[in-house]
């Protein structure tokens, strides 16, 4: 079989790490073939979390389901309902007004910013690092009540809807002012505590050279998002999306694909989301926030791909009497899989659950049906 | 008050379990006992990832098929006294998942969670509050601190 | 009337000592932890009095071990080599001869850490293999594997650990010998008390160092906390602990913090614990200065691999070896 041609590693035992367990933020299975410590093979098995949500969502109407794709996941929400929006839109063929434009790429970068910076934080628990844990989880803070008090919920916000905004999420003045000291803030903060993280020689230590994607490797396994981009590919789908065109940013990528690059990724891309808020804040057009001069309409089945936090974000339905039919959602997390098995490979346990980690992997995101058609 | 009493209010092992949901619950009780904003360690609750060590179950998340066993044997092997808080919308009724379809019902949900354990403390909301919580267990205290 | 006093001594050193160490995890957790992550943290009491009592009065349950009663009796026996340690060091018991010598200090700290082997392999908990999951279905990798328990990983570690994480406490107690030339307690206390303490000469500050990195290896303590990572085998040999065998773990890990200062206050100060002479106040001091220390140092490390723990310990020992070398000089 298989192991008679690697002859060079042998397989002793197999660690199964459970469904419960601390370093897992939600269900999942990974099985690791060691040696001595060492990890040989690796598997990991999704399918824990499956709540259905396509088979759910087949025959709701188009606002009760756009709502519903938020639920999906508690991290990403917005961009769910973003991009659900977004199809619908396309289909039935709406415009947005271009105020409610800016007020959804405010609350995606600020999803950015509190998704990034609970990525940190995990990273720095699963480290065994509790102390940067948790000054993470207090920058972070301010970003949660931002989202609370523009969408009403700190998680969970629902603020797109078809045609626009919800009229709930309009900025005023008063809102305006407490965005920018809490920018100003978090700028503050995140740029002291990534000096002192790369500073910190027992951290850097542990993370330089672990859990390797090579960029061929990389592309190789379709990885996708700040994954990729740590590898040396310079490829951000914000680049293409004509909302993000009044924008001006710049597309962030690190050498190496070690874990050392992908935590350096997420917090070279903090500033850059800093930046496009305050631009959006400072060009904020007046005008209407919702359209809801549009009609229903049957539509064929329309796609929609956009740069989430985590990569590219697909999602499709067709339209048939203002129902949505044969939705299909495909999450970034789901083809970074891939890459997070071939990472722990040749590691120290320890390490690999570290390079498992390094991918951000969000598995409530990633468990819809899939079909593998082999090419 | 005795010594028993006493002693079980002044230190209190509180695990988490995650039962396949959104994850907000999740990131909100971790919220609430890592982010020094909310810290509930000043109110004598330790985290512990150990069944054998902890007096408070905290359950998030509709019951997917394939946590309900392992959600199971951990509630077994928590010693006595104990006491379980549902936190969520999710644990308290399934949730979305449950209770909201097309033309298709869904067959994941292997039902909210006293169906399969019972529950003596629910904490709704959707994602639950940090400030929710801490309440939630507050409320389940008496249950511990009276049992024999 | 000698030897009442005598007992005295002894017991009233023991009942102190057992009372401080049940204030330095709160301390610990409290002071240092608790001011570092900007947070108020718990009370001084609950870490260390009240979660050892409230454990007493839980549901004693089987543990799922192929030896259960073996299992459940190995904390205990760790109590009683701790507090047997904390005799030894005592003043009034050096009569004991060779007893009371670096040699069976180091024996039965040896006994110590293989206390750990022994939890590891016996322990079989929920959370590892015995998690009820398909795995073994059809197109599975490799499933004719033999799978391991995450404790069987714990035991590996404390093997590793026992073979080369203890030569910097060794290696620290043997500078106190180099220096005063007798193996016996009382002639190193007999030394210092002579000629001052060992800590004020240069092998003695080397030693100083090396011992304060071995004793925060062998409490198992960040960033040296490979037997325990929360990351992957969750608590280690621990796992499978209930009640209040779970109590005895936790007194006993105070009562190792104590034990060991009150050792470095004995062979790098002269000071041996003894409640009858005024000078045991320096033994609480230094009681409560390590524990502060190795709270601050852990609090702001990472857990170390293998990787960075072979040099380290490396490292650490090479110094400790030109401390033996410098006392000859």
């Amino acid at each position: 079989m298989e192991d008679n041609k690697k002859n060079r590693t042998v397989i002793e035992a197999e660690v199964p790490m459970g469904t419960v367990h601390p370093a897992a933020l939600e269900p999942y299975r990974v099985r690791l073939f060691v040696e001595d410590e060492i990890v040989r093979d690796a598997e990991i098995t999704v399918g824990l979390n499956h709540r259905g949500i396509e088979r759910i969502m087949e025959g709701l109407p188009v606002e009760k389901a756009n709502s519903l794709t938020e639920k999906i996941c508690g991290i990403c929400s917005n961009s769910h309902i973003w991009n659900s929006c977004l199809v619908g839109e396309k289909a039935i063929g709406i415009e947005v007004p271009e105020r409610a434009q800016y007020i959804r790429i405010i609350m995606e970068e600020l999803e950015r910013l509190h998704s990034h910076f609970l990525y940190l934080a995990h990273g720095s628990e699963v480290l065994g690092h509790e102390t940067f844990a948790m000054r993470l989880f207090y920058i972070r803070e301010t970003v949660m009540d931002l989202l609370g008090m523009i969408g009403g919920n700190r998680v969970q916000y629902g603020v797109s809807i078809l045609g626009g905004v919800r009229p709930r999420c309009e900025l005023d003045e008063n809102r305006i002012q407490q965005i920018k000291t809490g920018m100003d803030l978090i700028e503050e903060k995140a740029t002291d505590f990534a000096a002192r993280f790369v500073a910190d020689p027992l951290v850097m230590s542990r993370i330089t050279g672990v859990g390797v994607i090579s960029q061929k490797d990389a592309l190789r396994l379709a990885a996708t998002g700040p994954t990729l981009r740590a590898t040396g590919v310079a490829k951000d789908l914000r680049t293409e999306m004509k909302e993000y065109e009044p924008f001006d940013f710049n597309v962030i990528t690190q050498e190496g694909g070690d874990v050392k690059s992908q935590l350096l990724m997420r917090v070279m891309e903090i500033p850059e989301s800093i930046n496009i808020i305050r631009q959006a804040i400072r060009d904020l057009p007046d005008g209407p926030i919702t359209n809801r001069s549009w009609e229903m309409q049957d539509a064929p089945l329309t796609k929609s791909y956009i740069e989430v936090p985590r990569g590219t974000l697909y999602h499709s339905y067709a339209l048939e009497d203002g129902r949505v039919r044969h939705c299909v959602i495909r999450t970034p997390s789901m083809a970074n899989i891939g890459a997070m098995q071939h990472a722990c490979i040749g590691h120290h346990i320890t390490d690999a659950q570290l390079s498992i980690v390094q991918c951000d992997p969000c598995f409530t995101c990633t468990d819809r049906a899939i079909q593998i058609i082999k090419i | 008050m005795s010594l028993k009493s006493y002693s079980r209010g002044r230190a209190i092992h509180v695990m988490l379990v995650y039962t396949g949901g959104c994850n907000g619950c999740d990131i909100e009780i971790v919220n609430c006992i890592y982010s020094p904003k909310f810290d509930a360690e000043q109110y004598k609750v330790f985290l512990t990832w150990n069944p054998r060590e902890a007096d408070v179950l905290v359950v998030t998340g509709p019951v997917t098929k394939h946590t309900e066993q392992p959600l199971r044997e951990i509630y077994e092997a928590i010693p006595e006294p104990k006491a379980v808080v549902a936190a969520g919308a999710c644990a308290l009724m399934g949730g979305v998942y449950k209770n909201c379809h097309g033309d298709i019902p869904s067959e994941e949900i292997a039902g909210p969670v006293d169906k399969i354990i019972p529950v003596d403390a629910k904490v709704p909301g959707c994602a639950v509050r940090p400030q929710d919580i801490v309440a939630g267990l507050v409320s389940a205290l008496p249950l511990l601190l009276n049992a024999d | 009337m000698n030897i009442t006093y005598s007992i005295l001594g002894v017991l009233g050193t023991l009942v102190v000592a057992f009372i401080v160490s049940l204030l330095l995890p709160g301390i610990e957790r409290k002071f240092i932890h608790a001011r570092i992550q900007q947070r108020v943290g718990p009370p001084i009491t609950s870490p260390g009095i009240m979660a050892p009592i409230k454990f007493f009065f839980k549901q004693t349950i089987s543990p799922n071990s192929p030896m259960p009663r073996l299992y459940n009796a190995l904390p205990i026996v760790s109590l009683i080599i701790v507090l047997v340690l904390l005799i030894l060091l005592i003043p009034q018991m050096y009569f004991l001869g060779a007893l009371a010598s670096v040699i069976a200090i180091i024996g039965f700290l040896k006994v110590e850490e293989i206390m750990y082997m022994f939890m590891g392999s016996l322990s079989k908990s929920v959370l590892s293999v015995r998690m009820p999951f398909p795995d073994l279905a059809r197109g599975a990798k490799h499933p004719e594997t033999t799978r391991t328990f995450l404790e069987e990983l714990s035991t590996l570690r404390a093997f590793r650990l026992i073979a080369f994480g203890s030569f910097p406490v060794y290696i620290a107690i043997f500078v106190s010998v180099a220096v005063t030339g007798s193996l016996y307690l009382t002639d190193i206390v007999a030394y210092q008390q002579a000629n001052g303490p060992i800590l004020f000469t240069v092998a003695g500050a080397l030693g100083a160092v090396v011992f304060f990195i071995g004793y925060m290896i062998l409490l198992n303590e960040y960033p040296f906390a490979i037997l325990k990572t929360k990351a992957d085998v969750i608590e280690g040999p621990y796992l499978e602990y209930a009640a209040k065998y779970r109590s005895y773990v936790y007194l006993t890990r105070g009562f190792l913090m104590f034990v060991l200062a009150s050792l470095f206050a004995t062979l790098f100060l002269g000071i041996a614990p003894n409640i009858l002479n005024p000078n045991f106040i320096i033994t609480l001091i230094v009681a409560l200065l390590f524990p502060v220390l190795m709270a601050v140092m852990s609090a702001f490390s990472p857990i170390f691999t293998y990787k960075q723990f072979y040099p380290t310990v490396a490292g650490v020992s090479i110094l400790g070896v030109l401390a033996i070398v410098a006392a000859f000089l």
